[in-house]
């Protein structure tokens, strides 16, 4: 039996929503708390980290939450009792028991909705949480929501090396964020009928078609999108846009387009300054910038055949002929994807980025705010985090 | 090309020279900005680059710190030179890289380069004429990879500086090992001093094999030099080089007084050298400034390591420069950087007269007052979370 096992699903569902309204008030004291501790520890300037509040609080409402809910389960009520299904047999989706959410090495509150939808399954929830405390402040608050989440709700920081390290043996469910080998590692420590969401490492691409290239306004447009998808979150998020393509034969020329790219992008480091994060690979980074100015002056194009680089706030377009390029650039240097930006609505552009492991497809400017809703690792939300209980008499 | 580039272009090598010859640039600056003025005039790709910052021949820099530097990795994708590249007497080509193109320096005539690199060596190893050594080298062969700029120099100092019998053991692929015992064994009977010229990876090859062969210690004739280069960029794996110094004095039994760090770029004409002969010698460098501890991560100006007794702890991270070759250190939006903090490295070189005067390296380091602290590549990205660890992808896409 788990602590919010008796708890109505709406009300869980109401308590966190609330929660998150708090959060969403940039004057709410616990966030400006955080908001402080989680730059120094991400190295990300504080309006970016503002703006990720805002991302992330704004997005968990009632709504959302009962939206995808009834989405993946078919209703609120059936993580409460048995209830009838269309076409097939009464069910109850009941808690899967423990979760633990391991998201150490992440960015802002990527763990959170994990946390959030194992707790509106009802399960008993340990998030691994980060030096600045982010995931433990929110659940105090929803503690102060409802008293039943101090003991279903639990956020812990805890070293590698830390004696303290709970016993993964001991969770029904684990999401984990992270690198192959960590999630080999941690996959290898639980029990062999636990459930194990392993999100790992991930890029994100964009793709121009020359059709969407058709004039300088609307090239400087999804140049602003790309540039915004580029710096928040200095480019270490799974959707940050780390390798862009740019279709030749626009009327704005590939060459024309990284002009307007550069540009945006000095307007997003305003927007967005650039915090100390990025500082260790300076060096790089002047480089690479410096390198994109001198391509710019000179009229050379970005070499196809030049390995991602990944570094923060750096981005050149990378000409192509054709979707074909692209997928052979991305599968010859290896990048798996998350998400994918498309400016032109072409069906080729779509199959190549279902074809490149894409898992969201957005605008240019969209590509870093995916929806609650949304399928992080193209997994569901809830469904991971539920037992179905079936009743055929 | 026509009689005013020649005669140009004639006239400032000759200053150059009379630069590198005097050992003395007191008019570096007006050197620097007249180079950089000849460049604008005849280097294009760097004329539009400089051009695209505002600076032209109308609106010139007000000091050689204000010269646009071109990024190192600009040399692979143009021909950065002053002269029809295809006149050119030196030409080098970078080993291989990331973007599987290899940068190519152009210099239109090997007297300033060849000046340059020998006053140099001479000024760093207090070469004697009367006594050459025996130069034992394993770095690449100029006559099988003629484009190497470390090949050249060395065959060209050995030439200059040395016995007139150079061995080189570098054979393609494979490292000459055994060969270079028996030529050692040679020299050790005939008492003759050797200079030792190896990158360091190559060292720690060599290290091993010498062990494996139970040559643990293989003492060099008194007198000899060994002057390590090139460091470990693109190695699978790294060695602390005061390790890698250590073993080699204990080795060689050459002190590691006599053990020399160069450092160089395809990209330049002249050469750092680690600091002369006192191991001990602290450079000036203010309280509270940002040059790290051997064994600290890699800082930044923005986050300095705090150093605890004011020292760099080996002197093989100074380095010093000859008079015509100036740097300085560049944030992350390429500005200037105070002394002593680190940043990416920008080297002014006055005798890439046919090039580029100014080149930005990815290498990071700080200016002290006599000499440059390097402290070496970055590590490369990796990004959090749910995200991409590039560093991986790096070395998996190669």
């Amino acid at each position: 039996m788990t602590a919010l096992a008796a708890l109505p699903a709406r009300s869980i569902v109401r308590a966190i929503a609330d929660a998150a309204a708090r959060w969403s008030d940039a004057d709410f004291p616990a966030r400006v708390r955080a908001t402080q501790r989680v730059a120094e520890r991400t190295g990300y300037s504080v309006p970016v980290v503002e703006y990720a509040f805002d991302r992330l609080f704004f997005s968990i409402t009632q709504d959302a939450l009962t939206a995808t809910i009834e989405d993946e389960l078919g209703g609120l009520e059936i993580l409460d009792e048995f209830m009838p299904r269309q076409g097939r047999t009464e069910a109850w989706a009941q808690p899967a028991g423990n979760v633990c959410v391991i998201s150490s090495r992440t960015t802002i509150g990527v763990g959170l909705p994990a946390a959030i939808f194992a707790l509106c399954a009802k399960c008993d929830v340990l998030v691994k949480d980060r030096e600045d405390s982010l995931i433990a402040a929110f659940f105090e608050t929803l503690v102060d929501e409802n008293e039943g989440f101090r003991s279903a709700a639990r956020a812990e920081a805890w070293s590698s090396n830390d004696n303290e390290i709970p016993d993964l043996r001991s969770f029904d469910a684990v999401v984990a964020f992270g690198r192959d080998e960590t999630l080999e590692l941690i996959r290898s420590a639980l029990k062999p009928e636990a459930r194990f969401v392993a999100l790992g490492s991930r890029a994100s691409a964009g793709y121009i078609t020359r059709e969407a290239l058709s004039d300088r306004p609307a090239a400087k447009a999804i140049a602003r999108g790309a540039a915004r998808d580029l710096v928040l979150y200095e480019t270490e998020g799974c959707l940050s846009l780390h390798v862009l393509f740019a279709e030749n034969g626009g009327h704005v020329s590939v060459t024309e387009f990284s002009t307007l790219l550069e540009q945006e992008i000095e307007t997003a480091n305003v927007e967005f300054p650039r915090g100390t994060a990025g500082n260790d690979q300076s060096a790089r980074v002047a480089q690479a910038r410096a390198l994109a100015a001198f391509r710019s002056a000179t009229s050379i194009p970005a070499p196809t055949v030049e390995t991602p680089q990944f570094l923060p706030r750096v981005l050149g377009a990378i000409p192509v002929d054709n979707p074909a390029q692209a997928l052979d650039y991305l599968q010859r240097h290896g990048v798996p994807l998350e998400g994918f930006a498309i400016a032109g609505n072409r069906d080729d552009v779509t199959a190549l980025a279902l074809a490149a492991g894409a898992v969201r497809l957005s605008a240019f400017g969209e590509l870093q705010h995916p929806p609650l809703h949304g399928n992080h690792g193209g997994r569901p939300r809830i469904a991971d985090f539920v037992k179905w209980i079936d009743k055929t008499f | 090309m026509n009689g005013a580039y020649r005669a140009e272009a004639d006239a400032l090598d000759a200053q150059i020279l009379s630069v590198i010859r005097a050992r003395r640039a007191e008019n570096f600056d007006e050197l620097a900005l007249r180079i950089f003025a000849h460049q604008l005039r005849y280097n294009k790709p760097y004329a539009h680059y400089c051009g695209r910052l505002g600076v032209t021949l109308d609106a010139m820099p007000e000091s050689w710190d204000r010269i646009p530097p071109v990024p190192a990795a600009a040399f692979k994708e143009a021909e950065l030179c002053t002269f029809d590249p295809a006149q050119a007497e030196l030409v080098f080509r970078t080993s291989g890289t990331t973007a599987g193109s290899s940068g190519t320096h152009y210099m239109e005539n090997a007297q300033l380069y060849d000046a340059a690199l020998l006053a140099g060596f001479y000024d760093r190893f207090l070469v004697e004429p009367s006594r050459p050594l025996r130069y034992l080298l394993f770095v690449p062969n100029p006559a099988e990879n003629a484009d190497s700029s470390l090949g050249y120099m060395m065959k060209r100092v050995a030439e200059h500086y040395g016995d007139g019998a150079p061995a080189w053991y570098v054979e393609g692929a494979t490292i000459a090992f055994d060969r270079f015992v028996h030529d050692v064994r040679g020299l050790q009977a005939a008492r003759a001093p050797v200079f030792l010229g190896a990158t360091a990876f190559a060292l720690v090859q060599l290290l091993e094999a010498l062990r494996a062969r139970d040559l643990d210690r293989f003492e060099l004739p008194a007198g000899s030099f060994i002057m390590e280069t090139g460091g470990f960029k693109g190695r699978t794996r790294n060695v602390d080089r005061a390790e890698l110094y250590g073993a080699l004095e204990q080795t060689f039994a050459v002190p590691q007084s006599s053990i020399v760090s160069e450092y160089g770029m395809t990209e330049l004409s002249s050469q750092y050298y680690g600091a002369p002969f006192d191991v001990a010698r602290r450079p000036s460098i203010p309280q509270g400034g940002s040059i790290p501890h051997h064994d600290n991560p890699i800082p930044h100006h923005d986050n300095p390591i705090p150093h605890h007794d004011n020292s760099i702890p080996h002197h093989d991270k100074k380095k010093v420069a000859p008079p015509w070759l100036r740097s300085y250190a560049v944030d992350i939006d390429g500005k200037k950087l105070p002394d002593g903090v680190i940043g990416a490295l920008v080297h002014v070189d006055l005798a890439n007269r046919s090039s580029c005067v100014a080149v930005q390296t990815e290498d990071l380091g700080a200016v002290v007052e006599d000499g440059i602290v390097l402290i070496g590549r970055e590590r490369g990205a990796e990004l959090r979370g749910c995200s991409l660890d590039a560093e991986s992808l790096r070395v998996a896409s190669r």
